[in-house]
């Protein structure tokens, strides 16, 4: 059985990874770590908790891997947004909002900007 | 020096996927920890207990192995199989179908050949020459799709010889079961004539079809 605390982290997952490709081809090393930066360390997704996401992702046909060289020379497997995972984010932005609002009126939990 | 991927295969064991799919995603991860590794270094982390220490940082091995095939089993909404195999088949069948209709209607006559020079008795060879021709375009079209979804190199050649194969099965499963309930078909249909069928129907087109596909038949792309 899937906890909360594990279907909270995979949502936010989900959504934090279709917003980044929306901006451009990642591979998996650059997701966790712009995750890591772009949320000053509140998400973190390491190996273990990033590809499984990634390839349940990828099942679902929201995100596609190929394999493209980097800069570095190196063979990586980049991550790009399909048209279905960009139908994705929408909803998905509008769902969280919901839920943060939610949390608000309940539980006071504000933005901390 | 530690190899990444072969720590990696000894910790994960053998995953049950394709086994294009389980080489692909320990690459995957080895190229991680390889990235992971360099940041340790960068740090001033001698090489190899950086790398030691990027192994280190997956605590549960067994879990991770568990989180990947559940992943992977996640059912998509068109199956591998579909997707590879039946979906490029079905297209080469009806392209393949849709240009003999289109040929034996718009194209030269077609050609019968009577076996022994015989016309008009015994089984004949019936050739539709452009229609022949075209089965090398249904070939690579259907090769190149599977390949293109994945396809191993054995659901491209099904799916290039898709049409000879539904040809085929409609004469073993079809012509028999006809025989017996319509009155139309002849009831003294010889084997000679059903192999001479066969071999204008099922193994002439055959030719073409993986002549078309030979040059797109290959490893998956998802490969390479």
């Amino acid at each position: 059985m899937i906890g909360i605390d594990t279907k909270i982290k995979r949502g936010s997952g989900e959504l934090a990874i279709l917003a980044l490709l929306d901006q451009e081809r990642l591979h998996g090393y650059e997701i966790s770590k712009r995750i890591a930066q772009q949320t000053g360390g509140v998400l973190q997704f390491n190996l273990a908790s990033l590809y499984p996401l990634l390839y349940r992702m990828e099942k679902r046909g929201w995100v596609t891997g190929k394999w493209e060289e980097a800069q570095s020379g190196r063979k990586r497997r980049y991550y790009h947004l399909t048209p279905k995972g960009k139908k994705q984010l929408a909803p998905l932005r509008e769902e969280w909002a919901r839920f943060f609002e939610a949390l608000r009126r309940v539980a006071g939990v504000a933005h901390a900007g | 020096m530690l190899d990444n991927l072969k720590a990696l295969r000894e910790r994960l064991g053998n995953l049950g996927l394709r086994p294009h799919r389980e080489e692909e995603i320990i690459r995957e991860l080895s190229e991680h920890m390889a990235d992971h590794a360099a940041v340790l270094e960068a740090h001033g982390m001698a090489r190899d207990i950086a790398a030691q220490q990027a192994l280190n940082s997956i605590s549960d091995w067994p879990d991770l192995r568990k989180e990947i095939v559940a992943a992977e089993s996640e059912e998509p909404i068109m199956n591998y199989r579909t997707k590879v195999l039946w979906l490029p088949a079905l297209v080469a069948l009806t392209l393949s179908n849709v240009l003999l209709a289109l040929m034996q209607i718009f194209g030269p006559p077609t050609q019968f050949h009577w076996v022994g020079g015989d016309q008009g008795m015994g089984p004949y060879y019936v050739f539709v020459v452009p229609w022949l021709i075209s089965q090398s375009v249904v070939g690579a079209v259907a090769a190149y799709w599977s390949r293109r979804a994945g396809g191993a190199l054995r659901h491209q050649l099904l799916a290039a010889l898709a049409p000879a194969i539904g040809i085929l099965g409609l004469f073993l499963l079809i012509l028999p079961w006809a025989m017996i309930v319509d009155k139309h078909v002849s009831h003294n249909l010889k084997l000679s004539s059903f192999l001479v069928l066969t071999v204008s129907w099922v193994l002439l087109p055959a030719i073409p079809l993986l002549i078309g596909a030979a040059p797109f038949v290959r490893k998956p792309l998802a490969q390479s």
